[in-house]
C-alpha cells in the first residue's frame, strides 16, 4: 500500500497525474520541486525504505531514450532503452536497481508524450538500421501498469511502426493492454525465468515461475510473441537437473512458434554495484556462491559461466533454432 | 561514525527542548542523568540504549545538542534519532500527536523525514521558525528546532532512522499565553501511549539495522587468536558471512583449528566455500 505520494510541481495537474493520484485515495500528497530531493539521496536506507516505498510522480526531463549497452540485444542491429519508471514492486535479491539506487520508492514519469517523441526522434535517425527498444531496463515494464498504464499508451505508437520492435520485460502477470487489443507482430513479452527452488529464495514478491509460464501460454495462444530471459543462471546444487525441468516445461507449455528469442545471462555485478548489494544483505546466500572478481565484474567463476550457459543453449536448440538464441554479457 | 559502539540491540536518541517535554519521557524510559560536567543536560537509561539530551530553544541549541550527543553517548549509524517537543497549529486539535513529513524553515530547502508506517497518527508540515509565531493560518506546525535538528542528525544516521514529533499545543483557539509549565508536561504524558507505539517502531527499526552491520558471530574469536591486517579482517568478515550457508559456526572453528597464521585461515575458508553449492531447495 502506498502511504505518501510525492508529486512535482510541475506536473501537480497533469491529466495523467490526477489519474494516478485517483487511484491513492487514502495516501497522503506532498509537492516537491524536483524528484532528486527524495529520490537517491546519500543518506538513505534502501532496505528499511523496501518495507514501504512512497511513490513520487515527476517529469524526465532529459535522456528519455537511451543506446543500450553492447551485449544487450536480441538480434537487431541497434538497440535502445528507456523506463518511464525507477525501482521496482518485486524485491528480486539480484536485482541491480537494489545496488545502483540508495532509495526504494518509485519514481514514475508522467510525460509519456515526451517518451513518444524521443522514441520517434531515434526511429527517424535510424531509418536504415533494424531496430530493438526495450522497455524496463530500470524498472519491471509492466508490473505497475494498472496504475500507469505506460504500456497501453506505448503500443499505440508502435502500432505505427510494424518494423520496429519492442521488448517488454517483466515478471507479472499484466495480461490486460494485450488481451483487449489485436496482436502486434514486432511486440516481444519478454520474461525472467529461473527455477522454482532458486525463485522462490530470490524472487520476493512477484508471481511464481508456474504462474509467469501460465500468462506466457495464454498471451501466446493469443497470438503475442514471447521472449524467454534466463537472465540471471543461478548456480547451485543440482543446477542441471533444476535447469533441465525448468526447460522441459517452458518448452513443453509455451508454443515454439510463438517464441521468438531465448537468452541467457549469467549472474553478474559491477564490483561497486556487489559491494552496494552485500552491505544490504550481507548473510544472502546467493553472495555464499563462487563468485569472484574479474576486471571488475564481479560473477561466477569463467568455467563455471560457461558450462553453465552452454548446457542451457544446448538443451534449447533442441527445441529453438539457434539463430533465436542470444548471450546477454551485459 | 564511531567505531566502539556498544549497543547489541537498538539505540534510540531523544532530543528535547524543554524539560517539561522531556519530564514524562525520562519517567516512563527510566532516564537517569549522567555524571559529570555536560554541556547540556544529559540522560540515560542503565543499557544505554536510550539516550536524551536538553537542548534548550531554538534552531543553535538544537543543533548544539544534537552534536553533542552523538558524540558522548557512542551513537551508531543504526541508533535512530527522536526529537519530541509541543508546536503550534494552524488545523489540527489541542493535544494530537503529529509526525512530520516536511519540515521548511526561511533558509533554505525543504527536508522530507520518512515517517512511521501504517500509523493512525496525522502527519504534517513543519515549520521551525527562529521566533514564535502566533499566526498560524499559514503554517501546519510550527516550531524553533526540528529543522536543525533534522539537519545535524541526518549526518549520523539515515532519513529513515530519524522522527519528529510534536504534540499540538496552541492554535487559532488556544493561545501560546495560555501555556505553563504544567500543560506542557501533560500534553506529552497524555500522549505516551502513542509515543511509546512510535518508539517501540523505531527500536524496531534500529535494532533490524543493527543486525545487519552485526559482524560476523565468529569474527571476534578469531582476531583474537590470530594476526589480520586490515585487508584481511575485511576479507575474513565476508568469508565467514559467506561460509554460513554451508557450515555451523562449530565446524568452521574445526576447520581453522590447525591454522597457523591470518592467512591460512583466510585461505582455508576460501577453499571451502569454492568447494561447496548452494542448496535451493531447503531455501
Amino acid at each position: 500500500m502506498i502511504e505518501t505520494i510525492y508529486i512535482e510541481k510541475k506536473i501537480k495537474n497533469h491529466p495523467r497525474t490526477k489519474s494516478i493520484l485517483s487511484k491513492f485515495k487514502k495516501a497522503r500528497f506532498i509537492e516537491i520541486d524536483r524528484y532528486g530531493e527524495i529520490f537517491n539521496k546519500r543518506n538513505q536506507n534502501f532496505r528499511i525504505q523496501k518495507f514501504s516505498p512512497d511513490l513520487i510522480l515527476a517529469h524526465k526531463e532529459s535522456g528519455l531514450v537511451l543506446p543500450a549497452p553492447d551485449g544487450f540485444g536480441i538480434g537487431n542491429s541497434k538497440n535502445f532503452y528507456f523506463s518511464h519508471m525507477y525501482n521496482c514492486i518485486y524485491d528480486c535479491r539480484y536485482c541491480f536497481l537494489q545496488g545502483m539506487y540508495s532509495s526504494a520508492n518509485y519514481v514514475i514519469f508522467v510525460n509519456f508524450e515526451d517518451f513518444d517523441n524521443a522514441l520517434e526522434k531515434v526511429i527517424e535517425e535510424n531509418k536504415s538500421s533494424k531496430i530493438t527498444f526495450f522497455s524496463g531496463y530500470d524498472c519491471d515494464s509492466l508490473a505497475l501498469e494498472n496504475v500507469t498504464g505506460f504500456a497501453k499508451h506505448i503500443l499505440g505508437l508502435f502500432r505505427k511502426y510494424p518494423d520496429i520492435d519492442l521488448e517488454f520485460r517483466t515478471k507479472s502477470l499484466q495480461k490486460d493492454p494485450f488481451i483487449s487489443g489485436k496482436f502486434m507482430e514486432n511486440i516481444i513479452l519478454a520474461y525472467s525465468l529461473m527455477p522454482e527452488a532458486m525463485s522462490s529464495a530470490l524472487d520476493n514478491k512477484t508471481p511464481t515461475i508456474a504462474k509467469r509460464i501460465d500468462i506466457m501460454t495464454t498471451l501466446a495462444a493469443k497470438g503475442w510473441k514471447i521472449g524467454l530471459r534466463f537472465d540471471p543462471l543461478i548456480h547451485g546444487k543440482n543446477w542441471k537437473k533444476l535447469y533441465g525441468e525448468l526447460f522441459e516445461k517452458v518448452f513443453n507449455s509455451v508454443p515454439l512458434k510463438s517464441i521468438h528469442s531465448v537468452s541467457f545471462g549469467a549472474l553478474r555485478f559491477p564490483k561497486q554495484m556487489f559491494k552496494n548489494i552485500t552491505k544490504l544483505y550481507p548473510e544472502e546466500k546467493l553472495f555464499s556462491g563462487p563468485l569472484s572478481n574479474n576486471d571488475g565484474i564481479v560473477s561466477y567463476d569463467h568455467d563455471i559461466e560457461e558450462e553453465m550457459i552452454s548446457f542451457c543453449q544446448d538443451i534449447t536448440t533442441r527445441y529453438v533454432d539457434k539463430s533465436k538464441i542470444f548471450k546477454c554479457s551485459v | 561514525m564511531n567505531e566502539n559502539c556498544i549497543i547489541d540491540s537498538f539505540s534510540i536518541r531523544w532530543v528535547v527542548a524543554l524539560k517539561e517535554e522531556a519530564k514524562t519521557i525520562i519517567d516512563h524510559y527510566k532516564l537517569s542523568v549522567i555524571d559529570g560536567k555536560s554541556l547540556f543536560p544529559v540522560f540515560k537509561n542503565v543499557d544505554d540504549t536510550h539516550w536524551l539530551i536538553l537542548s534548550g530553544i531554538g534552531r543553535h541549541n538544537a543543533a548544539a545538542a544534537t552534536s553533542y550527543l552523538y558524540s558522548i553517548s557512542k551513537a551508531s549509524k543504526s541508533t535512530a534519532w527522536i526529537n519530541i517537543g509541543i508546536a503550534g497549529c494552524g488545523k489540527g486539535n489541542y493535544g494530537d500527536l503529529c509526525l512530520v513529513d516536511k519540515i521548511s524553515n526561511n533558509y533554505g530547502k525543504n527536508r522530507y523525514p520518512m515517517t512511521m508506517s501504517r500509523s493512525a497518527f496525522s502527519k504534517m508540515h513543519l515549520f521551525t521558525s527562529d521566533i514564535p509565531i502566533n499566526n498560524y493560518s499559514s503554517q501546519e506546525l510550527i516550531d524553533m528546532e526540528g529543522s536543525a535538528f533534522y539537519d545535524i542528525a541526518s549526518k549520523f544516521t539515515s532519513n529513515e532512522l530519524i522522527c519528529l514529533m510534536k504534540v499540538i499545543s496552541d492554535g487559532p483557539e488556544n493561545n501560546l499565553k495560555d501555556l505553563n509549565k504544567d500543560r506542557i508536561i501533560d500534553l506529552i504524558k497524555s500522549n505516551i501511549i502513542n509515543i511509546k507505539k512510535v518508539i517501540s517502531y523505531y527500536e524496531n527499526l534500529s535494532h533490524f539495522d543493527f543486525l545487519r552491520n552485526k559482524k560476523p558471530y565468529l569474527y571476534t574469536q578469531i582476531i583474537s587468536r590470530w594476526h589480520f591486517s586490515v585487508t584481511q579482517k575485511y576479507q575474513l568478515e565476508n568469508l565467514l558471512r559467506r561460509i554460513k550457508s554451508f557450515f555451523p559456526d562449530n565446524n568452521v572453528l574445526e576447520i581453522i583449528k590447525d591454522c597457523e597464521k591470518g592467512a591460512s585461515v583466510i585461505d582455508i575458508l576460501d577453499f571451502k566455500i569454492k568447494q561447496s553449492e548452494v542448496d535451493w531447495s531447503n531455501s
